[in-house]
């Protein structure tokens, strides 16, 4: 009981010793969380979203480093924006970089409400526990620090008192790996093989042996989205993945007619037509 | 050979377990670990044999330790793995209920009778509406990996019952969850409706877990602890600020209530029920609900009793607006699963008057509530499971009409479940509603309780009405025929309806039970 | 006193003058690198590679690093601006981190100050390579997703898979390294190699982070972020100029860090190699000296890169994630179990004993079962049928390779040069 007092007094003199470095980085830190935090609302982009709240959990991380969590500090670091943020970011990669929210209300002054009522939660939250929390003591820093071994306190509790829920987790992540096979698998037994594919491309079952072919003949830029030309001067459909978006027509115009024909061939040593050259003036 | 440094500390010294107080637990965990290596190893046909055999023996297996401990268990209980898990009489009582419902719940999830290869998808990975879906639609397969999920889940239940720490409950809640979220997604037809189910679950799950650990963060700010007795402590004599106390205590409710499907939280309910595959609804409806209010009932009495008068005005309105919300709405529904759906957030109303009288009726009230609700909702889900026609499931109530005439068995076995849930004499639902209701009185809120009675005449005018649309109407001529189901659901519905129609006679050897003991911690 | 204390009475002055080292130690190095690789690769490929600026081409990198920044930046209309401009930023500035907490040396004394050649030295120093790590990839990716274009985001999706499945495996690999150190403090590691390197006594583990770290750092033959025969030059197909100089020296530093973790770890840090560590009482082993060992060793490791580099083909995207996933992973796991069984093998009971030979053989009986049956070729397959197309005779004899001699060797140096038509009749190889 004295010990415990006596550990509470040392807690109850720490409160008042913020150091001056401890608050600097607070100061720093803090504004670069929020924002974070809000700009990750407010992002319209997925990606920037994403990439607010990765800034968000790299500060908190830091702030832990800075209140003598170091181990909580980095692997909030690896955990989160090393792996989950990764994750996430991977997902909004493959779903394409111009999908934004939709802006369709199926609820009618659904966003009003929920802004009024999310604020209206925020503010009670904030001002409850800043008032409540002018009277809290740090407690356990000491312990969980003692001769200097974080790590190995950290270790020691998670292996007595928060034994079983550390188990425990390990249910959880078992769920999770075998929800993510359960969705994401597919029977793949009945795929052919590389081989039998081949083969099967030149028994005729697709539509040409084969694979397209690149923007190489009669192509007039670099770019795999510039299709190429056929001699008469239209664009070859089959140039061009249909996942790149075709370069607009119109913008080919000049070259379509350089090749039908149309426009005298420039000389043999000429980059680019004469023609062209004369429309860029 | 190598060069092995002395540990800097002494080493930990190993606790105390006490193995066979949470054998049934272990036992149900270590069998769902063996199902994910049986879906890795054993040949896809047969497989769904394997996994059958596995779970019941698992939850049989775990039903044997449990009746082997409950006969010479202590009488006020006792706490191990370092407190964190508190085997006590209510504990035993949630336990065996929530065996028995999954054990009931696990035979509808496995039959294959109803629908040829069972209610569930044969490969979730395939995309709704395409050509490999009608393929797998009609194909005898199915995802065999419900079954570790489902006892993953279950066992999840067990521990929240059991949980002495907020922090264990967190994650025992999410250990139930998960599965279901899964679960919830996996039915054979109308995928998208059972995906959109899933999706819209796991979101508002994440949403209600998220407001969990923040009031279980602001709770550890107040007390330096996340254990329920220290809390309780804490709270009977402590200079730090209330605000955190209860602020952290309504965002734990949240949280709480969500998963138990009370009043304003619960929005995902009538979805959810409707899109699950039915064995799915019936799991969830049955022993989500057990498992939801026995961690209810643990938080507010352990935790939050000393602050009780602070806090019970706001559960009263909860309460209120949920047996509201069920009733009234039930009104209105179409369907079968949603107006059980409803009827479920009703009782849940129900549920909570017994856990706020927070005195040992209430207590004992409440768990007999729960064991009676849990059946009698399991044999209702199995029985609307039966109701078919070419599209799967009959759900509308419309084609519901006249269903005594095609098959009077269901039909009364129906009528009778609904009965119940009515709470008229005779069933195990009347009983239940008396307990309920006089711990309610005996601990003064009279008020609540009339509510509550108004409340449970407005849903029995719904129940009934389901009742005269199967007996006094025609049958409508393309209507829905009654499958015969196999061994698996009949044992199921069986089940439901004799544990119903036993409390409702004799409930007395329940009831004794129930109120044997008190929370340890 | 302890290298803790030591590095805390460090004055300021002094912890300037050490991020200013690491700070020049990490660029001439990475300058270094870049000439050594290409005349490393150039000796393997029989070509002498740089030989223009200065003796032996030395002074290519500079001519290279005053080159670039006068280069057309060239930024692709479809670009998202910010984050375009970030990526090279991202990915430059944590590979710096990681050098903050190695240990390059012992207590020594500058300018009369007594200290410690780190810069700090964390608890958790292991960690911080990691995480800086893991931030290093954002560039790599958020450079392959705001380019805009295909290629490039083929490029960033398949370094965010990478690094996230590799990064377990090195993990795993570091834990086998702390179960034996109990502690995360990278000079504590190297203290606690005084006997044996942990490259030797913990070999599976020195492999797998061996393999991990030529996969973390996108190096050949992991490559595939920027496989040119598939991405044209994948992540940063769409930068030029200033930032890809940036990426270009990030990924060389990168390289250094892991090299430099990879000789902390099991290498014995900056302890002198064994035989040396004999002369005359250690004193190989204190003062400066042991810089010279470290700084060698990464040295060492960074010619592994390149000979690498140089011996290897590229892997195919899905045979090297189930190098990571089901072989590395796997592998390291199953070495944690059994170095702690070994670790506490005197301590264990007779039960215990019996229940981790139990679980040995379930493992091994599991393993087992994880070997795929043989597939017997399939009976009455013709194969040299390519459905009438003509294929080469399956039994095509590969001549014997001619002896070289060094007249032989100056006639192939000539020989390039000659019409290809020429060369025909003159070596007898056809």
């Amino acid at each position: 009981m004295s010990n415990s007092a006596m550990l509470l007094a040392q807690a109850g003199a720490e409160v008042a010793k913020v150091s001056t470095g401890e608050a600097i980085s607070f100061w720093i830190l803090a504004p670069l969380a929020l924002g974070g935090a809000l700009g990750m609302i407010f992002a319209r982009n997925a990606v920037h979203s994403a990439m607010f709240l990765v800034l968000t959990m790299l500060s908190l991380g830091v702030m832990y480093m800075v209140q003598q969590a170091p181990f909580l500090g980095f692997v909030q670091i690896i955990v989160y924006t090393g792996a989950i943020m990764m994750l996430f970011l991977f997902v909004l990669m493959l779903v394409g970089r111009d999908s934004s929210d939709s802006v369709v209300e199926v609820l009618r002054g659904q966003r009003v409400w929920a802004a009024i009522l999310g604020i209206g939660l925020a503010g009670l939250l904030v001002t409850g526990v800043a008032e409540a929390l002018t009277s809290v003591r740090p407690v356990g820093l000491a312990e969980q620090n003692a001769g200097g071994a974080n790590v190995a306190n950290i270790g020691r509790s998670v292996f007595t008192d928060y034994l079983f829920p550390f188990e425990l987790t390990s249910a959880l992540l078992i769920t999770a790996a075998l929800g993510a096979m359960v969705l994401g698998y597919t029977d793949k037994s009945k795929r052919r093989t590389q081989r039998e594919t081949a083969d099967a491309r030149f028994r005729g079952e697709h539509d040409r042996p084969s694979p397209l072919p690149g923007p190489g003949v009669y192509a007039t830029a670099n770019s795999v989205a510039v299709p190429a030309l056929l001699p008469d001067g239209s664009i070859a459909p089959e140039s061009v993945s249909a996942i790149i978006e075709a370069t607009a027509s119109r913008e080919l115009a000049t070259d379509i007619e350089t090749v039908a024909g149309a426009i005298p061939g420039p000389d043999a040593h000429a980059l680019k037509p004469a023609a062209a050259k004369e429309g860029d003036k | 050979m190598l060069a092995l440094q002395p540990p800097p500390q002494a080493p930990i010294d190993a606790p105390q377990i006490e193995y066979s107080a949470i054998l049934p637990v272990l036992i149900l965990l270590g069998a769902a670990c063996i199902g994910v290596l049986v879906e890795a190893f054993v040949s896809k046909a047969s497989r769904w044999a394997a996994q059958v055999t596995l779970s019941l023996l698992a939850i049989l297996g775990a039903g044997l330790a449990f009746v082997l401990y409950v006969t010479d268990s202590p009488e006020r209980g006792l706490t191990t793995l370092y407190r964190t898990i508190a085997v006590d009489r209510p504990a035993l009582f949630l336990w065996g209920t929530l065996l028995a419902l999954g054990l009931g719940a696990l035979l509808l999830i496995a039959d294959r009778t109803v629908e040829r290869g069972g209610a569930f998808v044969a490969q979730a990975g395939i995309r709704p509406g395409t050509v490999q879906d009608r393929a797998q639609m009609a194909s005898g397969g199915m995802q065999t990996e419900v079954f570790p999920l489902t006892l993953f889940a279950l066992s999840g239940m067990m521990i929240f019952c059991a949980a002495n720490d907020l922090l264990t409950m967190f994650i025992a809640l999410e250990v139930l969850s998960l599965p279901l979220y899964l679960m919830c997604g996996l039915a054979r037809r109308r995928r998208l409706i059972s995906q959109e189910s899933a999706v819209k679950y796991f979101l508002l799950g994440a949403f209600a877990s998220a407001f969990f650990l923040y009031g279980l963060a602001l709770l550890y700010g107040y007390a330096g602890s996340v254990k329920l007795a220290d809390i309780a402590n804490a709270a009977a004599g402590s200079a730090a600020s209330d605000t955190l106390l209860f602020g952290g205590f309504g965002l734990l409710v949240v949280g709480l209530m969500f998963k138990a499907s009370v009043g304003p939280f619960h929005a995902w309910t009538p979805d959810v029920y409707q899109g699950s595959p039915t064995p799915i609804t019936a799991f969830m409806a049955a022993c989500t609900k057990v498992a939801a209010f026995g961690g209810i009932l643990r938080v507010l009495t352990v935790g939050f009793e000393s602050t009780s008068w602070e806090w019970r005005g706001v559960l009263w309105v909860v309460a209120v607006a949920s047996m509201v919300i069920g009733a009234v709405l039930g009104l209105t529904q179409t369907d079968i699963k949603r107006m059980l759906a409803y009827s479920s957030i009703a009782h849940a109303g129900f549920l909570l008057v017994g856990a706020l009288a927070l005195r040992p009726e209430g207590l004992s009230g409440t768990l007999f509530y729960l064991l009676t609700y849990g059946f009698t909702t399991l044999a209702a889900f199995g029985a609307v499971s039966l109701v078919r026609d070419s599209n799967g499931e009959a759900t509308h109530l419309s084609q519901w009409a006249g269903l005594a005439k095609r098959s009077p068995v269901l039909a009364w076995v129906f009528a009778f479940l609904l009965l119940a849930m009515a709470g008229i004499p005779l069933t195990s639902g009347f009983i239940g509603k008396f307990v309920v209701f006089s711990a309610g009185i005996q601990d003064g809120m009279a008020p609540l309780v009339v509510i509550a009675l108004v409340a449970s005449a407005v849903a029995a005018f719904f129940y009934l009405r389901v009742i005269v649309l199967m007996f006094f109407s025609d049958p409508a001529p393309d209507g829905p025929t009654v499958t015969v189901p196999g061994t698996f659901t009949t044992a199921a519905i069986t089940l439901g309806v004799l544990v119903t129609l036993v409390l409702g006679l004799v409930p007395a050897f329940a009831l004794d039970w129930a109120g044997t003991g008190t929370f340890a911690f | 006193m302890s290298r803790a204390e030591l590095l805390a009475d460090d004055p300021i002055w002094l912890i300037l003058l050490k991020v200013l080292c690491i700070f020049l130690f990490a660029l001439l190095t990475a300058m270094i690198t870049v000439w050594a690789e290409r005349r490393l690769i150039g000796r393997m490929q029989n070509r002498p590679g740089p030989n223009r600026v200065g003796p032996f081409g030395l002074l290519q990198p500079i001519a290279d690093a005053i080159k670039m920044p006068f280069k057309e930046e060239i930024v692709p209309r479809t670009a998202d601006k910010v984050t375009y401009r970030l990526a090279p930023v991202l990915a430059l500035s944590p590979t710096m981190i990681g050098l903050a907490v190695m240990p390059f040396g012992p207590e020594v004394s500058i300018f009369g100050e007594r200290t410690v050649l780190q810069l700090v030295d964390l608890p958790v120093g292991v960690l911080v390579v990691l995480a800086a790590a893991s931030i290093g990839v954002y560039g790599v990716v958020l450079a392959g997703w705001s380019s805009g274009t295909p290629y490039p985001l083929l490029g960033g999706l398949r370094s965010a898979a990478q690094v996230i499945s590799y990064e377990i495996a090195m993990g795993l690999a570091i834990v086998a390294v702390i179960l034996q150190t109990h502690s995360l403090s990278l000079g504590d590691i190297v203290d606690s190699q005084q006997g044996l390197w942990f490259g030797i006594a913990l070999f599976p583990a020195f492999f797998i982070y061996l393999v991990a770290m030529v996969g973390e750092t996108n190096r050949a033959p992991f490559d595939l972020p920027e496989a040119e025969s598939e991405l044209v030059a994948g992540f940063h197909t769409e930068y030029s100029s200033m930032k890809f100089v940036i990426f270009y020296i990030a990924e060389y530093i990168n390289m250094i860090v892991v090299s430099a973790m990879g000789t902390t770890l099991f290498l014995g840090g900056y302890m002198a190699p064994w035989p040396i560590s004999l002369i005359g009482d250690n004193y190989f082993n204190s003062g400066w000296w042991p810089m010279l060992w470290f700084i060698g060793k990464i040295g060492l490791a960074l010619f592994f890169f390149i000979w690498l580099r140089g011996t290897l083909p590229r892997y195919r995207y899905d045979q090297f994630m189930k190098l990571g996933w089901k072989f590395l992973v796997p592998i390291s796991l199953v070495f944690i179990v059994a170095l702690t069984v070994i670790n506490v093998f005197d301590q264990l009971s007779t039960t215990g004993i019996l229940i981790s030979a139990g679980f040995f053989i379930l493992l091994l009986i599991a393993l087992v079962m994880m070997i795929p049956d043989r597939r017997e070729p399939r009976a009455g397959r013709v194969p040299l049928s390519g459905g009438g197309y003509p294929v080469p005779p399956i039994d095509l004899q590969i001549p014997s390779k001619p002896r070289r001699t060094k007249q032989a060797r100056s006639r192939a140096g000539r020989r390039q040069t000659v019409a290809a038509g020429a060369k025909e009749g003159d070596d007898g190889v056809s």
